[in-house]
């Protein structure tokens, strides 16, 4: 997959925000509510003893409401409560609430209720009387109270969702979209550094893009220091005008300024016109970069192939020789799985986008990353945002324009930092990448917004001037990011936040970025060691390592694994405890001794009793192959310009909204990344498999057999495979310069169906296309298989759809009649204990990535059927269906190469066969060493770096007070000039062009003289003309 | 005779030959400014760049080390070789920047490379190129980058500049872009690219 220059030409992206949904329903009903004349209704109201209103999060059928009740108040005596029944025709039908009646006098603690994920709400049961009345409406508008939420109507819900907002302390009605202030400079307050006199003087600074000519107005001249042309176009001039945006952002100094007129700037010209660019291109031009010993490195380009190890390797080549990589975390959001390398690598700074409203742009890419999947878990990015929405910068041939994109987020910051590093030029032994990345996390500023988690924006927005006295003051030092683990804290730890841990789930991981601003590379001394907190609970969990060997280069991971133990299988609460750490560095300099820093890493997550095995369902991500390594096609064929699966799988990624539905639900997911002989099955009710990739061990195949015959259900949601269509779906990969054939259909059917085998099941190599409509829902079927074979007393679902298969292979539609899309079965007589499994033929549905319209009610379904074994009424009375025999089975492709990126088959003598089983995954949990202290209640605090000579960070002088700080609308008054401040500055641009122009303007006069001359000079001429004059002058009167 | 008609067409004819001449010339003389520029400052600046193949510290280990200043390879994760070729950990390092004497210190350190001039480990690649037997070699690189005009290797001003540079992965240490022609010893200081491995199968 070839590089993409990371720039969006949006227009409409401001007013968007990406948390919109919610927000919008409300900002529509203020707009409802604001008319002069309000209806107002009066109430007086009663409460009822003993009866309580619960309010679940859907609608559920009534027995699936009294079973959540029932597990909700599994402490509580039977008899102590009972439902009220409903008598009126609404009780057939599903509801969000219901009325239960306390028959104690003593009033059990309700909140244990609204601890279970499904109950939204529990109130007094009111009498209510109500009078109406028109106001106007002078008054106060009051908020809805919680009252009013439980009528029925749907609208009305979105109102108490709107009313959370309303109370919550960051939301001031609506808001205005701030005016885009003229220049980015001023937005970010760069020109109290500039009146400090710092404007990037003695800073190199590299920009790799699409080249810059030479002469262009603003630039300052001299000083384009260098401009290389890496590419096989013959010019180093910018013929798409990105270069010369990019280039502008960092050091323009006119019209539309850049951070650091005064810089030197390196262009490197990587990209051709036709935005096409070779890995070895880069190599050649970075190696170029370390020797031209570059400061800061501006890379606002990124593609999704973190396994192209040259370039990787490349990459942490050249910041271990202190260049510091600023690049753009990618424009492939809002979904998530997103991120771009290199900007997603530990020791680059990743730059992510807002708009000048402070929220998350649209665009900016997202989400963990997912090289550490399947087995761990990925890290935080990006690391910071800043503003890379329509932000103004030059123009190819001088003049301003207007651009959006990561990649105008990224100079940005890439600018900052070259003003930056030449405020503490005199301070230059202790910059180097990791510093300066430290201090920009250090100083960020999460955005006001709250709803942005950390895998959106990161450690917040760009703070320029904290970042200069963070800088100021620093001591080398070694940090984590992020520098606490709050899993209570929503929803910026989303989603750590969004389920609580419990004894017997799999362990969670949280990755940790140690930075190491000491030295290129380091070490972890000794082993982290687990401290809880006595008081706290923090002997409830258990702590596990993994960590890099060798920081290297300025950086490393520190995986954090945790789970609970037995002894809180019941318990209820939160625990605390930290993780102490040593980092490090060889001395340097004159130091006799190594240098050290001592970390500390606050955790507090939240325990829930084990929620019973009907609530918790299994996630395979072991059997998830994704790109890169290997050409893993898309899961829906339509989708021609992304013809990759490369956002991972995980429920975290590109399933994240699906994840979020099963919550909601009730359904507590785990992460399965190893094999399926890893997991005990008696604890979980559903194992999910969505779109795998991967092939199965023999021992697995058995293991699920047995597993769900003792009572495991399984939901494979699978996706197409033929490899007719496979073969049409190769492509010519332009940074390889290879044909690329998939290794998989969207889904690896011929291994799902040797796990299906026993079972009697199987998926068709048919690819299926269409919308249908099942239990009054819309379905879209994008690029589908079809269920081949099923036990004849299985339920099956058909719809007749089209072939897409017969599209894409002979180019014209074809019908394809009673196609078998969903398939329910219990494996063994109800009671006898066996399991369920349910098929379904496409995951386009439950992903992100492509999505139109979501099933994940079709999921639940499924989950009522495999978890609770209740059937929705819309399979029960269905036709039996009797599928046409003997059809032949999909067969792997000939030659494909799966197992070179295989976890489970190995390539051997020309054929794949299935490698030994590897052992399961053994945590060794770290010793405690308990504490005896009580720890604040709030773990976040603007993380904080070591300082020296013990002065506060925040107190290094600025010439204008915090208070004074300019707006960021303001127009700019400081420009940097030259020393001829106040003249208008005069363009000294090559004189070539003026000179020929002049030239050429005299050729023509010379020439017209000539004529002139001639036209004198010759009466002979003159005469005839004039007679043909006269004669057609006077021809008619003659 | 000429009318004033044919007169005149030609008359515009010709302004718009003219613009028409100057503009191919302004376009043609751009072109080659700004294509050449790279040609020609190779030509006429980094072809002339003074090449010293004399080594410009001292060459015994240890000896007055508060006073020597190295240059060195800076990135390495464990090992790091200094300007006079030896070869030592982080913590070997003296306040200058040079390998101090010490245990394991080496010089001329060729262990991970192979006969090809390929090594495993970048920092031996530079030990191994600063051997003074290597001088011919490095000549003919310096001697063909030069002929072929490599900004990056025309543009080094030393034996440990050069191998620093040539020592690093390029664009001729890859196949298919993405992956290395030679995974292991991809570090060369020789004159031919490392042996393509074959993808395994």
């Amino acid at each position: 997959m070839g590089w993409t220059i990371t720039i969006a030409f949006l227009v409409v992206l401001l007013s968007k925000p990406v948390h919109s949904d919610a927000k919008q329903d409300w900002l529509q009903i203020c707009n409802m509510s604001l008319p002069t004349q309000t209806l107002r209704t009066e109430f007086t109201t009663s409460v009822v003893d003993h009866e309580y209103l619960v309010l679940f999060s859907g609608y559920y059928d009534h027995d699936t409401r009294l079973r959540y009740l029932q597990s909700a108040l599994h402490g509580v005596p039977a008899r102590a409560w009972s439902v009220v029944e409903r008598d009126n025709p609404a009780a057939l039908y599903p509801s969000d609430f219901d009325l239960i009646q306390m028959t104690e006098r003593t009033l059990p603690d309700l909140s244990i209720l609204k601890r279970h994920p499904a109950i939204r709400d529990v109130v007094p049961h009111r009498k209510v009387v109500r009078t109406l009345k028109y106001l106007h409406d002078e008054e106060d508008y009051k908020p809805y109270e919680t009252l009013e939420s439980m009528s029925k109507s749907r609208n009305r819900k979105s109102l108490s969702l709107a009313a959370a907002y309303w109370h919550s302390p960051s939301r001031r009605g609506r808001n205005l979209l701030r005016a885009i202030p003229k220049q980015i400079t001023s937005a970010l307050q760069a020109e109290i550094l500039w009146n400090m006199g710092f404007t990037g003087v003695g800073v190199r600074v590299a920009v790799f893009d699409t080249g810059l000519a030479e002469d262009h107005p603003h630039f300052k001249p001299g000083r384009i220091k260098d401009r290389t042309n890496w590419t096989h176009e013959k010019t180093l001039d910018d013929g798409l005008g990105h270069g010369t945006f990019v280039a502008g952002v960092i050091a323009s100094h006119k019209e539309c300024l850049g951070f650091a007129p005064d810089a030197d700037i390196y262009v490197f010209r990587v990209f051709t016109n036709n935005q096409v660019s070779y890995t070895s291109w880069f190599l050649d031009a970075f190696n170029y970069a370390i020797m031209k010993k570059i400061n800061v490195l501006n890379l606002s380009i990124g593609g999704p192939d973190f396994m192209d190890h040259p370039f990787v390797d490349k990459v942490w080549e050249l910041t271990a020789n202190n260049v510091i990589l600023v690049s753009a975390i990618g424009n492939d959001g809002p979904l998530y799985g997103t991120l771009n390398n290199p900007a997603d690598q530990m020791d680059v700074i990743g730059v992510g986008g807002i708009n000048f409203d402070n929220q998350i742009a649209k665009f900016s890419s997202r989400g963990m990353t997912t090289w550490e999947l399947p087995g761990g878990y990925g890290r935080v990015k990006p690391d910071i945002v800043t503003y890379g929405s329509t932000v103004r910068g030059s123009a190819l041939k001088g003049g301003c324009r207007s651009l959006s994109g990561t990649s105008v987020a990224s100079p940005v910051v890439a600018g900052a930092v070259t003003l930056l590093y030449s405020s503490v030029l005199d301070r230059e032994g202790v910059i180097n990448p990791a510093s300066m990345k430290q201090a920009l996390i250090a100083s960020a500023r999460r955005l006001p917004d709250t709803a942005v988690n950390m895998f959106e924006q990161g450690h917040g927005k760009l703070d320029l001037l904290r970042a200069y006295q963070t800088l100021r003051t620093y001591k080398p030092q070694a940090s984590l990011s992020p520098s606490y683990v709050d899993l209570t804290e929503c929803p910026y730890m989303w989603p750590y936040c969004s389920q609580p841990l419990y004894h017997g789930a799999m362990p969670i991981i949280v990755n940790v970025t140690i930075l190491n601003g000491m030295g290129v590379t380091g070490k972890i001394v000794d082993k982290p060691v687990w401290e809880p907190y006595g008081p706290h609970n923090g002997d409830y969990i258990d702590v596990s390592f993994s960590y890099s060997q060798t920081l290297w280069p300025w950086s490393g991971y520190l995986a954090v694994w945790i789970a609970v133990n037995k002894n809180a299988a019941r318990w209820e609460g939160q625990a605390q405890g930290h993780v102490t750490l040593t980092v490090q560095s060889p001395a340097q300099g004159e130091e006799t001794e190594p240098r050290v820093s001592h970390l500390k890493l606050p955790i507090r997550v939240k325990i829930i009793p084990t929620p019973p095995r009907s609530q918790r369902i299994l996630w395979d991500q072991y059997h998830n192959l994704r790109y890169p390594p290997g050409y893993f096609p898309r899961d829906n064929l339509r989708m021609k310009n992304d013809p990759l699966d490369w956002n991972g799988d995980h429920i975290h990624t590109n399933f994240k909204d699906m994840y979020q539905h099963l919550r909601s639900a009730g359904y507590f997911v785990e992460v399965l990344g190893s094999p399926f002989t890893c997991f005990d099955a008696s604890d979980y009710s559903t194992l999910l498999i969505v779109d795998p990739e991967e092939e199965y061990f023999p021992e697995e195949v058995s293991k699920l057999r047995r597993d769900v015959d003792q009572g495991l259900s399984v939901i494979v949601v699978a996706d197409w495979y033929n490899t007719t269509v496979m073969k049409k779906v190769k492509f010519y990969d332009e940074n390889t310069r290879q044909w690329w054939m998939p290794d998989t259909g969207g889904a690896n059917i011929p291994a799902v169906n040797d796990l299906l085998l026993p079972l009697g099941m199987a998926f068709s190599d048919r690819v299926i296309e269409g919308d249908f409509m099942l239990n009054d829902h819309e379905i879209n079927y994008a690029s589908g298989t079809s269920i081949a074979k099923f036990p004849q007393d299985g339920i099956l679902v058909t719809r007749t759809l089209k072939d897409q298969g017969h599209e894409v292979v002979n180019g014209d539609s074809k019908p394809a009649p009673n196609v078998a899309v969903l398939g329910l079965y219990q494996t063994s007589m109800p009671g006898l204990g066996g399991g369920r499994v349910a098929l379904y033929g496409d995951s386009n549905c439950l992903d992100n990535s492509h999505m139109k319209k979501d099933c994940f009610w079709l999921l639940s379904a499924l989950l009522e059927y495999t978890s609770h074994s209740h059937l929705i009424p819309a399979f029960t009375n269905l036709e039996p269906v009797t599928l046409p025999p003997a059809e032949e089975l999909p067969v792997r492709m000939e030659g494909n190469h799966l197992h070179r990126y295989s976890k489970v088959i190995e390539g051997h003598m020309g054929t794949a066969r299935s490698r030994p089983l590897p052992p399961c995954p053994k945590l060794v949990w770290a010793k405690p060493n308990h504490l005896n202290v009580t720890a604040a209640s709030n773990l976040y605090q603007p993380q904080k770096l070591l300082s020296v000579n013990t002065f506060d960070v925040y107190h290094v002088p600025l010439p204008i007070g915090k208070g004074d700080l300019p707006d960021i609308e303001a127009e700019v008054k400081h420009v940097p000039e030259d020393t001829d401040t106040g003249l208008p500055h005069k363009t000294e641009r090559a004189s070539v062009f003026p000179a020929l122009a002049f030239l050429g303007a005299a050729l023509v006069l010379l020439f017209m003289l000539n004529q002139l001359y001639k036209k004198r000079t010759k009466p002979k001429r003159k005469r005839p003309r004039l007679k043909n004059y006269s004669r057609l002058v006077q021809g008619p009167s003659v | 005779m000429l009318t004033i008609r044919a007169f005149r067409r030609r008359w515009i004819f010709a302004i718009f030959l003219i613009i028409l001449a100057l503009f191919l010339l302004f376009q043609v003389f751009n072109e080659t400014q700004s294509a050449n520029a790279s040609v020609y400052e190779v030509q006429h600046t980094l072809l002339r760049q003074p090449f010293q193949w004399h080594p410009k510290v001292s060459d015994v280990v240890g000896e007055s080390s508060n006073i020597t200043v190295c240059r060195n390879s800076v990135q390495g994760r464990q090992l790091i070789v200094d300007e006079r070729g030896y070869i030592c950990y982080h913590e070997g390092l003296t306040s200058g920047g040079c390998c101090s004497a010490q245990l394991g210190v080496s010089r001329y350190n060729c262990s991970t490379c192979k006969n090809n001039g390929c090594c495993y480990v970048y920092e031996h690649c530079i030990s191994c190129c600063l051997e003074p037997q290597k001088k011919p070699i490095l000549q003919r690189i310096l001697q063909e980058a030069r002929d072929n005009k490599e900004k990056l290797l025309v543009s080094v001003s030393d034996p440990f500049e050069l191998c620093l540079a040539k020592c690093r992965t390029s664009s001729k240490s890859v196949q298919h872009e993405n992956s290395y022609r030679d995974p292991s010893a991809k570090y060369c200081y020789g004159e031919d690219p490392p042996e393509l491995q074959l993808v395994a199968t």
